[in-house]
């Protein structure tokens, strides 16, 4: 259906312009094969206006880098799974041709290549290809894709599709000298219409204009220059929402051990490393055993960094924590070794530079709604974070364990009498604690590095959201997070990302001097034993 | 009467440390000076400029120990007041290289050059001046800690809430120092030093006599930490630690004894950071660190909380230990720093100096046989 | 407590003081000439220093096969400085008076090196320094094997506005000295070509910085602004992880706003899905996927001895390769490792590169390079897609800095001067 549409395509481009024969040249060939960048951009051009049907599969394998260069010019398309064909006649081949290697693209190819498969796909049969190929059209305002542009024009009936198309057409006619004033200014308000950074750009780069067009073109920036505006700090406090959601992962784990239990646990970075480690290993196991799956990997992945962080909380709990309950400075020392050792210990297992873990497929990309360029990984983030809070709150509120747990941490010895067994509780609200930090890693591993040192990086500001919040108060937590990620935001543009974090650090500083409590401090008897 | 017997034997106690002290730093300052460099009891210059740095180690290690071991109040913010001690001696250094940094600028340092400054930040007035600077090294770190102080203390922020903040504060300095807009260096901090009161560092006498200031400087902070220790302020000092409500209640204004002794106390690590940074020839914003400043922590607890010779004995020691691991293992020394944390918390709360004697007792028990006397423990504050 | 404790402690001290002693007035062997190896094996550097470390040891090794130096072994002595400033200089300090080292070769970061100077200056050493760096610097013990800024950050430029027609530049670094200096001469140098201060945004970001949504969204707003945008990236190590994944979600493609970046190496993408990122380039000396016959020998050596053949090889060794050869090659020209001696003899020494050509030490203790432009690939390796025609030699004092554009260095007599004033007529900087 492609083939045929594409046919029919090329036969309506060789009426319209080429007088070439509908097949690819040798020269075509000699200069794809020919190694030079500049040469190359030629090679591409001759292909698309070839007309010949075998000029989008060359061009597309040419961009996926599976077109291999031979000796004698010879053009192979090498498939992904290995299957090998002769680019000009497609005919399938056994063996690679004699010294075939894939031609080699340079930035200025790649920008030729999007122009000509934007051209090339205009009329294909998939609505989302044919809007990406007039959106390439409109970045690379190819004068020569109007006539194609127009065709499409014509007969698209998606709604979508048209837009774009629609701004693909003004983009060339205003950077086409030859066109009217009129076609020019109907072309600017097409533009203002579509808005965003790209149109702006668009229009600020034009040049050489009549005075009625110029002014249109003012305009038409100041509109979109004020809807940018009102955007642009929408951003900003979706950007702080999306800080403080990795606050808020980070710090969460920490508000269960040191806001329930009252333990210091400075080795609690580590916890969240060690979930980003497990993301690691099974990103590794599945890419090596079971690629298909890899999409998936982050569904196995938070289960067991739950299982990991929280064993080996329990374990530290067990072993070293619980002879230091009362002894909250001591403990702190004794975890900040912990940390110490944790942290060698994983470069010595995995080594110390950085471990690379995917985004899967989903978690990668951006799409847009209204001004906002919202990327996919942030959004799962934030929703992630809010899905660990509230089944966080439902643990603590609707189960018997967490009734124990506010039991114990409302009055110990209370709670002892009446049969709760405070030290399983207390192992338990550990390993609870650590697992939630564990699960963190997972998500900061898809967008920080996964290194040893990557737990350092948000113990301090964890401590900071806990006593800033409240201790022992998971709202006072959730607060204290997303209004640090915003203040942190909206401050980043005015005085830069470091002055910013000092600015915010100093004024948590002289808060938590004045209300040691933090936001929303718990009232009682308890607070102070 | 017996608390009049072992006051007498703590003072010579403290003497025999002072003595003891001076002494060895003498006797290190005249093997490295006097002999020849093949001679087998020479002492290299690489020593004692180690040695040199132990000393200030041990230095900032009593200063922490003064408000930890004594009033309870956990800093994990001393590398700071030390940082700035330090940098307060390098914009000193600085200023003393004159024209002889690579650009050859009378004013500038080399660094505000090449980066286009036009003149000296207001800041840095007044820093040819060694007294100036004398007055900034003390007067830089204690006036942060009496605001910072006067402003949590006044607050009854205590125990790990209090630990947080210092934590929080050194890293805010730690980022600030960081920024090269602030003009002390940035990443780099502040090097390429000259001399010192026109003493050239690069001569061995001059760092011989630094070591040897080094040691009477830790000598007299030992014997002031120790005359308050001893002193009725001192007993104050314990029972705010021991049941701060109580000492409250009986009428004592906590808070101000809190601030003073943190005031005096951030001195003293100033005081070690401006002897450390000639010896070491750099201060850099990794001296800021929160690491650094939690390390000091853990050489007070080896050496014995509250007893201040353990201080000064936990800072050489886990120094000395740190360069040798560092050398023959180091991948170990994380762990073995991290083993050290955790060993001492749980098993030897005292440190090395509260411990030893208990282990020693035992041991001699068991090799003589002999009447089972009680082990006696020291007590805090010895 | 008795005073029998207090002896014991007290003599416990001496044991250990005596210890240090023992330390370090060891044994003095002079049947090896020995070799210091000065990078960090733990703290934040040892991601990027242990690897050269490794590399030294096996230059050494190779060299051992050949029979060694002089008619002696070389033996290798490492220390690690563990990423703490001040210890550098003690390390330095013992490599050179205890363990006698013949040359050092080591260091990363810029304030490392400017530890160690006063130590090296002191002791009369021998220092090899394999790191792109600011510039700004030329001692007589030190030899600077990585690029100077006009043999990376110039000629990026220089291939950005001919190639890509860049005509509005983002300068983004972390905020410390190579990414502060080489921005200030990248500014001088673009204004000195006619780009507008406006079209000049430059922004600096801490250490290990993670969140960078806002910075990329102004790159992206910056860029919007009509003409062809380029990023020139000074941002270093391990805030380029977060800054990359960023960029690639946020749809920003190398044929919209291209990055060109001075501190991403193939060890830096082997912690990245580089498929987003294809496009992106870096300027470099060399990169692993250079096809000539030394290059292909040399990672054949490197893993063989490493054990494993999925290691890279990067910039910073090819560096360490060359100053081993060059000290190597002076040593036998003065005949004796004696620090001036050997220091006299290596300026003019030229020893082959890995990409197919001699490099060769300048007056100025800096090395001529060729200046490589590589393309990231989707395997995480860089393809060359634009050379210098020849060599570059590299320039101790920027010819765009205010402070520094009438210095010339010339270690060679009668000058023997790092910082000439040719204004002046005099050694010492622009002194009274």
């Amino acid at each position: 259906m492609r083939l045929l549409a594409s046919l029919l395509f090329a036969v309506g481009l060789i009426l319209a312009a080429a007088p070439a024969r509908a097949e690819i040249t040798a020269d075509a060939a000699a200069k794809l094969a020919s190694g030079d960048y500049d040469k190359i951009i030629v090679g591409i051009e001759l292909v698309a206006n070839s007309g010949d049907p075998r000029a989008i599969a060359i061009i597309q394998a040419l961009s996926d880098g599976k077109l291999l260069a031979g000796r004698g010019d010879t053009l192979t398309i090498e498939e992904s799974d290995g299957t090998l064909s002769d680019a000009v006649t497609g005919a399938a081949l056994d063996a690679k041709p004699a010294e075939a290697k894939a031609i080699r693209l340079n930035n200025k190819v790649r920008r030729s290549l999007a122009a000509m498969l934007g051209r090339l796909n205009l009329i294909d049969a998939d609505p989302a290809r044919r809007r990406a190929a007039a959106e390439a059209v409109f970045k690379s305002r190819d004068k020569d894709s109007l006539a194609a542009i127009d065709a499409a024009l014509a007969k698209e009936q998606d709604s979508g599709v048209r837009l774009s198309l629609a701004a693909a057409h003004a983009a060339i006619i205003l950077t086409d000298s030859t066109t009217g004033d009129a076609d020019k200014v109907a072309a600017v308000a097409v533009i203002a219409e579509r808005g965003g950074q790209d149109a702006k750009g668009l229009l600020a780069s034009l040049s050489d204009l009549s005075p009625q067009v110029q002014a249109a073109v003012t305009d038409a920036i100041g509109i979109i220059d004020t809807n940018l505006l009102a955007w642009s700090a929408v951003q900003a406090v979706y950007y702080g929402i999306s800080l403080g959601s990795v606050l808020l992962l980070a710090a969460i784990g920490l508000a269960i051990t040191f806001g329930v239990m009252g333990v210091i646990n400075m080795a609690h970075g580590e916890m969240v490393m060690l979930g980003a480690y497990t993301t690691f290993v099974v990103q590794e196991v599945i890419r090596q055993n079971i690629p298909g799956l890899f999409d998936y990997s982050l569904i196995f992945a938070v289960p067991l960094a739950f299982l990991v962080a929280g064993a080996v909380g329990m374990a530290i709990e067990r072993t070293m924590i619980r002879f230091l309950y009362g002894r909250p400075l001591e403990t702190l020392l004794m975890t900040f070794g912990l940390s110490l050792m944790l942290q060698q210990a994983i470069r010595t297992l995995f080594g110390a530079s950085n471990r690379e873990v995917g985004n899967p497929s989903w978690m990668s990309g951006s799409f847009d709604l209204g001004g906002l360029s919202l990327t996919y990984s942030r959004l799962y983030i934030i929703l992630f974070a809010i899905a660990v809070f509230v089944a966080l709150m439902l643990v603590l509120k609707r189960t018997a364990l967490g009734l124990q747990m506010r039991a114990v941490t409302q009055n110990r010895r209370m709670a002892a009498s009446m049969g709760i067994r405070t030290n399983w509780v207390d192992s338990f609200t550990f390993g609870i604690g650590s697992g939630v930090a564990g699960i963190a890693g997972v998500a900061l591993s898809q967008i920080d590095n996964v290194s040893p040192n990557l737990g350092q990086g948000y113990i301090i500001d964890s401590f900071m959201v806990v006593v800033f919040g409240g201790v022992g108060n998971l709202w006072g937590t959730l607060v204290g997070a997303l209004s640090l990620g915003i203040v942190n935001k909206l401050l980043e543009p005015f005085a830069g990302a470091v002055l910013g974090k000092i600015i915010v650090l100093v004024v948590l500083v002289l808060f938590i001097q004045r209300r040691p409590r933090g936001l929303f401090p718990i009232k009682g008897r308890f607070v102070d034993s | 009467m017996i608390a009049r017997k072992l006051a007498g034997q703590q003072h010579s106690l403290a003497l025999l440390v002072v003595a003891g002290l001076l002494g060895l730093a003498a006797l290190i300052v005249v093997l490295h000076l006097a002999l020849p460099a093949d001679s087998a009891f020479y002492i290299s210059s690489y020593a004692v400029a180690l040695i040199g740095k132990y000393l200030c180690f041990a230095l900032l290690a009593l200063a922490v120990d003064l408000v930890w071991g004594y009033v309870g109040i956990l800093s994990l913010g001393h590398g700071a007041f030390f940082a700035l001690g330090g940098y307060a001696m390098g914009m000193y250094l600085m200023r003393q290289i004159g024209t002889r940094g690579v650009y050859g600028d009378p004013i500038l340092p080399d660094f505000m050059v090449f980066l286009n400054w036009k003149e000296l930040p207001w800041y840095w007035f007044g820093f040819d001046q060694f007294w100036f600077a004398f007055i900034m090294i003390m007067a830089a770190p204690g006036l942060l800690a009496f605001v910072f102080g006067y402003l949590a203390f006044r607050s009854r922020v205590t125990g790990v809430y209090l630990s947080i903040i210092t934590q929080a504060m050194t890293f805010a300095l730690l980022l600030a120092f960081f920024r090269n807009d602030m003009g002390f260096g940035g990443n780099n901090g502040l090097t390429d030093f000259k001399d010192l009161l026109g003493f050239s560092l690069a001569e061995d006498a001059t760092r011989a006599g630094l070591l040897f200031a080094s040691a009477v400087v830790l000598a007299l902070g030992f014997i002031a930490c120790w005359a308050i220790a001893h002193s009725r302020l001192g007993k104050v000092l314990v029972a705010i630690r021991d049941a701060e409500s109580r000492t409250r209640f009986i009428g004592y204004r906590v808070e101000q004894y809190k601030v003073l002794i943190f005031t005096l106390s951030a001195i003293m690590a100033g005081v070690a950071g401006a002897l450390y940074v000639p010896q070491v020839s750099i201060i850099n914003p990794s001296e800021f660190a929160p690491t650094n400043s939690i390390e000091a922590v853990v050489w007070v607890a080896v050496g014995g909380r509250g007893t201040l010779f353990g201080a000064i004995l936990g800072g050489i020691l886990v120094n000395f230990g740190k360069t040798l691991l560092t050398n023959a293992l180091p991948e170990l020394w994380l762990f073995a720093l991290g083993g050290l944390f955790i060993v001492v918390t749980l098993f030897m709360p005292k440190g090395l100096v509260g411990t030893a004697p208990a282990a020693l007792a035992w041991v001699k028990g068991r090799l003589h046989r002999a009447k089972p006397g009680p082990a006696r423990p020291s007590e805090a504050g010895e | 407590m008795t005073k029998t404790t207090w002896k014991n402690l007290t003599a416990g001290l001496a044991l250990g003081a005596a210890a240090v002693l023992g330390s370090v007035t060891g044994a003095k062997a002079e049947d090896t000439i020995k070799v210091g190896i000065l990078h960090s094996l733990s703290g934040t550097m040892a991601i990027s220093e242990t690897t050269l470390k490794d590399v030294m040891l096996m230059l050494i090794d190779e060299q051992n096969k050949k029979g060694g130096l002089l008619g002696k072994k070389l033996e290798a002595v490492v220390v690690d400085p563990a990423s703490n400033w001040p210890l550098f200089a003690e390390k330095a300090k013992e490599l050179l008076e205890v363990q006698k080292v013949a040359a050092v070769f080591g260091c990363w970061t810029s304030v490392s090196r400017k530890s160690v100077l006063p130590v090296f200056e002191q002791d009369n050493g021998i220092l090899f320094y394999p790191v792109q760096y600011e510039g700004e610097e030329s001692q007589r013990n030190v030899f600077y094997t990585g690029a100077a800024p006009n043999q990376q950050a110039i000629p990026a430029v220089d291939y950005l506005m001919a190639n890509e027609k860049v005509e509005r530049w983002v300068l983004a670094g972390t905020d410390y000295v190579y990414p502060r200096t080489t921005n200030k001469i990248l500014e001088a140098y673009l204004k000195a070509k006619g780009v507008k201060p406006e079209d000049i945004m430059i922004n600096y970001t801490p250490f290990g910085h993670s969140d960078w949504q806002t910075i990329v969204a102004d790159i992206k707003k910056f860029g919007s602004a009509g003409k062809k945008t380029a990023v020139v990236s000074t941002i270093n190590g391990d805030a380029n992880v977060p800054f990359y994944k960023e960029l690639g979600n946020q749809g920003i493609k190398a044929t919209d706003i291209p990055v060109v970046a001075f501190s991403v190496g193939e060890e830096e993408l082997a912690g990245l899905d580089t498929a987003p990122l294809v496009g992106h380039l870096a300027a470099w000396n060399y990169f692993m996927s250079i096809d000539t016959p030394e290059n292909k020998a040399f990672i054949d050596q490197w893993h063989a001895f490493i054990k494993n053949d999925k290691r890279t090889s990067n910039d910073p060794m090819e560096a360490h390769y060359i100053g081993f050869n060059m000290w190597v090659k002076a040593v036998e020209k003065a005949g004796t490792t004696d620090p001036d001696a050997v220091i006299d003899a290596l300026i003019g020494v030229s020893v082959p590169n890995l990409t197919g050509g001699y490099s060769t030490m300048m007056p100025n203790h800096h090395i001529t390079k060729p200046v490589l432009i590589g393309e990231i690939m989707d395997d995480g390796q860089f393809d060359t897609v634009w050379k210098t025609a020849g060599l570059v030699p590299g320039d101790a004092w920027s010819d765009f800095l205010e402070g520094s554009k009438d210095l010339i260095s010339d270690w060679r007599k009668p000058m023997s001067c790092g910082n000439f004033n040719v204004v002046t007529g005099k050694c010492g900087g622009a002194g009274e």
